[in-house]
């Protein structure tokens, strides 16, 4: 899709902003001069352009966030087990940089690990790194051309062959659609790799549609072409939102979110798989809880697991996670403790707080 | 399609490339951290978990 043209058009030739009435093309001499042949595409292409922009249809949000709302209400992003402590200390608020020891240990199912991250970000540069205790170095790089296109860079080392992993993405967030593109371990020589593509447009005030298309090639001789599609709608106030997702053929996945009161936050997942190999289904329900120092998560799903996570601050520094699981059907549990310390070589002035009295 | 020697070639950058942001990748960013930030921290601070 051509990129927009440049929009104050409407403003500099509609001042009294009383509709399109007036010929919304103006005479500009650029045009005439040299375009002339093609004119009519570019009168008719800033007829379009005005009368979507009068349409006012909202930004829709990105194909990767459709669910964040639900992901973020749900705690099976936010659970752990064993222990854990994770030590942040901010060098620096603007530009941000801040480093961060992670430890954790006694798990049922990970090995106890180290972990070191660093992040730096300014108006333009997000640059995140993290490096495990094996070597293992995780990276992200983002880098914003203008407020709505983001190149991302997201890669995977270790010194383990088939372990690598690279992604390479595009974001284009239009005025009321979002564009990305994006590939996974593209290989220059062969063009193997999974390349996809998605487009999410909003189609009125609340109702927003969106398609995915997955390209995967494995070898060279091999490929695959697939769709998803998407759909979100918004309530019009904004406090809850309804999406669904289909993953090629028979796999359905649908999230409600519902914002309750300015504390209190409710989603539920349904997770259908209808393939000739495998039918089954994972309903989900969940809810958040934003206190004053202490959030609480807690969430039931129809395989049979109740979990709840609690992260208490006591201080603005100093959080204290727990987090417990049970499994009714397998009869299993897990509990986990964790610590989180933030601290600052800055004074509260330097991050900007206003001074005590 | 590029000859074989051209994608042995490419296959040989592809890997140094990877090898130096597998080394590079976190010093580049406490370099640049440490460089842009402000104020500037010391280096110790930088490191030690504690202090």
């Amino acid at each position: 899709m051509a990129s927009t043209p440049p929009l104050p058009v409407k403003d500099a030739l509609d001042p009294s902003g009383q509709g399109t009435l007036l010929d919304p093309y103006p005479s500009s001499s650029w045009r005439h001069s040299y375009f002339a042949p093609i004119s009519p595409f570019f009168n008719a292409y800033d007829r379009f352009a005005l009368w979507r922009a009068d349409l006012g249809l909202p930004h829709p949000g990105t194909v990767e966030s459709l669910q964040k709302e639900t992901k973020s209400t749900h705690l099976s992003n936010f659970i752990f087990d064993g222990a854990r402590a994770d030590l942040t200390k901010s060098l620096s608020m603007s530009p941000l940089f801040q480093v961060t020891h992670s430890f954790a240990l006694g798990s049922q199912t990970a090995p106890p690990s180290y972990n070191f991250g660093a992040i730096f970000g300014s108006t333009k540069v997000f640059l995140q790194g993290g490096v495990d205790h094996d070597g293992n170095v995780s990276g992200r790089f983002n880098y914003g051309w203008t407020a709505s296109t983001v190149t991302k860079l997201q890669a995977q080392l270790s010194s383990q062959v088939g372990h690598n992993m690279i992604q390479l993405e595009h974001d284009y967030q239009g005025q009321d659609f979002s564009i990305n593109a994006k590939t996974m371990n593209p290989s220059p020589t062969d063009a193997t790799g999974i390349y996809v593509g998605s487009y999410l447009q909003s189609i009125t005030k609340n109702i927003a549609l969106g398609i995915e298309s997955i390209y995967q090639r494995p070898t060279p001789e091999s490929s695959e072409f697939s769709s998803a599609y998407l759909a979100k709608i918004t309530g019009t106030d904004k406090n809850w939102i309804a999406t669904a997702q289909t993953q090629g053929l028979g796999i359905l996945q649908a999230t409600y979110w519902h914002k309750l009161s300015e504390k209190v936050e409710a989603a539920a997942d349904l997770q259908v798989i209808a393939l000739p190999q495998r039918r089954e289904a994972i309903a989900t329900i969940g809810a958040k809880y934003d206190l004053r120092l202490a959030t609480f998560r807690a969430q039931l799903d129809s395989t049979g697991k109740v979990s709840a996570l609690l992260e208490q601050r006591f201080t603005p520094t100093f959080a204290f996670l727990i987090a417990g699981e049970i499994d009714h059907f397998k009869n299993a549990a897990k509990v986990g403790v964790g610590v989180m310390i933030e601290s600052s070589t800055l004074t509260p002035e330097e991050m900007g707080m206003p001074p005590q009295p | 399609m590029p000859s074989e020697e051209t994608k042995e070639r490419i296959v040989k950058v592809v890997e140094i490339g990877r090898t130096v942001l597998h080394y590079g990748w976190i010093p580049l960013i406490i370099y640049v951290g440490f460089t842009r930030s402000n104020p500037q921290p010391s280096l110790i601070k930088l490191i030690s978990p504690l202090a």
